[in-house]
């Protein structure tokens, strides 16, 4: 085998141990942007999680905006929530108009709502700021912060 | 799964494919370079690697959902490189570490699965602490302990020969996070002065003492200055955590300085340490060429090193356990070590950000603990190989070749998971019930 062949490999050897360690740096630094949302209260007692229904996961939301997510798009199985803190289902953590715990879209026979968790900025369904939960379709733009998402369906 | 967890697990499952990809490319790169030809159990080692990467991860995915997602990919990088350098100096070695490796992961799974809450541990301090006394004393039972290479840490049980002193690091961080638990409010108010220093009372300064002629006697009977150093430091580390008192600290560097004094003044080998730290040449003429060696080593690797299977590391003694930095120096340069050592930053950074987020005062202290042993260890040994203190004979965590070493710091990573999976548990239930309370009208669907 070459010499040179094998310093060519090596330096790929070396660019995947980087690029490994890039891939590391950023996962943690979306995780400390994220806000953790801290219990205020550590010994509340264990609660049973609403079981999720599995199935029909056509239905969700696409991001539409800030551009590097668009396209993203979240299956909405029973509900996801949406804000800045690590445990919701739609992390906004690079969005810093976007509350902790913002809205959450939710499905109902079949149909998607969104709605505000009183948020600071709020949730605007087509530009206008809601207050109640609102059914949205496909074509409809929910605004939470600076994020724009749209029903796929 | 909820979504944190299954997003977190995705992303694990992403880093771990890279980094088996990275292993098995070092692998490879390996018999180019020594045969020109591919290793000739390429297909037995992807095989296990896979297999035993894959496995972690499921039991992670089962039993510790939502916890961390860099710490697994990042000891698989770790130990793999550790991996390639051994089988480059040695294939018999090598087989022994993969057999290793296997059972690092068994008890990686067994911890995930047996420790389902980090509360259990708390409850067994006591018992902790005498296990842990135990097999740090085990060494020196005559007919069970013996000593390797001058210093008396070795075990032998049956057919198995190990180092207790191991698996004593991680019994006794559980119990100094308990005991500093239970004691901190009393620790931390200061009531004796001494200058512009307020100590606490003495009488809770004795755990302190006592630690600190503990480590001496280790030192002293198993000739063992790295694991002594090692069990002070960890101790008054999490001390400091515990109390929030810098006094502890200044304290524990005085008491550290005498205790490193008088080793000096009584101890031939430590004398040699020093001296051959100042100054290592005249120990070449004495046989004793290690640290020479490895310092020619990082030399010749130069910026990005002579290429895996080209260099001479074999020149090192014991370069496998203590000096393996050295031979990843010269064959991977200053880029390969750099790459290492931040490998390293991330891992210790990653327990420290779990230990904050930690809610529950003794996971915080447990998670503190338990890194501290990762990054001193770290630091003694690789300051050591560099030339930057006096060498202590101890392993890098998850590279060096050693058998008890990996099983113990596969159990550290295990525990610190499981404490990252509780506090994003506890999380989670929070913001349910936050936007339980703030939603208008019922839950999920229909």
């Amino acid at each position: 085998m070459s010499e040179g062949l094998l310093t060519v490999l090596k330096f790929c050897f070396l660019a995947l141990l980087f690029l490994f360690l890039v891939r590391v740096v950023r996962v943690v630094a979306l995780e400390l942007r994220a806000a953790p949302l801290t219990p205020v209260d550590a010994a509340t007692p264990a609660k049973q999680r609403s079981p999720k229904r599995k199935g029909s996961a056509q239905r969700g939301v696409r991001v539409v905006e800030p551009a590097q997510l668009a396209g993203q798009t979240y299956a909405v199985d029973g509900e996801i929530t949406v804000g800045r803190a690590t445990g919701c289902g739609i992390v906004l953590s690079a969005d810093s108009y976007a509350s902790q715990i913002h809205a959450r879209v939710f499905r109902r026979d079949d149909d998607l709502y969104v709605e505000d968790l009183g948020s600071t900025n709020g949730t605007f369904v087509n530009g206008t700021r809601i207050s109640t939960p609102v059914r949205v379709r496909r074509g409809d733009r929910v605004q939470f912060g600076q994020t724009i998402v749209e029903p796929t369906k | 799964m909820t979504p944190l967890a299954s997003r977190r697990r995705s992303t694990e499952l992403g880093l771990g494919i890279i980094a088996v990809i990275l292993v098995i490319g070092g692998y490879v790169l390996v018999g180019l370079a020594e045969n020109a030809d591919l290793p000739p159990d390429l297909i037995a080692i992807l095989v296990g690697l896979v297999g035993l990467f894959f496995l972690a991860h499921l039991a992670v995915r089962r039993f510790a959902p939502r916890a961390d997602a860099t710490l697994l990919p990042l000891i698989v990088v770790l130990n793999g490189i550790g991996f390639i350098v051994i089988a480059r100096l040695d294939r018999d070695l090598a087989r022994v570490q993969s057999v290793w490796a296997a059972v690092g992961v068994a008890a990686f799974i067994g911890t995930l699965v047996l420790v389902r809450r980090v509360r259990v541990l708390e409850r067994y301090r006591y018992t902790f602490l005498l296990v842990g006394i135990g097999f740090l004393l085990l060494p020196l039972l005559p007919g069970i302990g013996f000593s390797l290479n001058g210093a008396r840490l070795w075990a032998k049980l049956g057919p198995i020969t190990f180092q207790p002193g191991e698996a004593a690091k991680v019994l006794l961080v559980v119990f100094f996070a308990a005991y500093l638990v239970e004691k901190r409010e009393l620790l931390s108010s200061g009531t004796l002065r001494v200058g512009r220093l307020r100590l606490p009372d003495p009488k809770h300064l004795g755990p302190l003492l006592l630690i600190w002629g503990f480590s001496l006697v280790v030192l002293v009977f198993e000739t063992d200055l790295g694991s002594s150093l090692l069990f002070f430091a960890v101790f008054v580390g999490m001390l400091y955590v515990a109390t929030q008192r810098f006094s502890y600290v200044a304290v524990g560097f005085g008491m550290f300085a005498l205790g490193a004094l008088l080793a000096y003044q009584l101890f031939n080998h430590v004398q040699e340490r020093v001296a051959n730290w100042q100054d290592p040449w005249p120990a070449v003429g004495e046989g004793n060429s290690q640290l020479v060696e490895a310092l020619f080593g990082f030399g010749t690797g130069g910026f990005a090193g002579r290429g895996l299977g080209l260099g001479n590391p074999d020149r090192i003694p014991v370069v496998e356990t203590d000096f393996i930095f050295a031979a990843i120096g010269e064959e991977l340069g200053l880029l390969g070590t750099a790459a290492v050592l931040i490998g390293f930053l991330l891992l210790v950074g990653t327990g420290f950000r779990i230990a904050v987020q930690a809610q529950r005062p003794f996971s915080k202290l447990f998670a503190t603990g338990l890194t501290t042993i990762i990054g001193m260890q770290t630091f003694v040994i690789l300051g050591g190989v560099t030339r930057l203190i006096p060498l202590t004979g101890i392993t890098l965590p998850f590279v060096s070749y050693g058998g008890s070493s990996l099983v113990a710091n596969f159990v550290i990573v295990a525990l610190l998971l499981r404490i990252s999976d509780e506090t994003a548990a506890s999380a989670e239930e929070e913001l349910e019930q936050q936007i339980r309370q703030r939603s208008s009208v019922g839950m999920g669907a229909s």
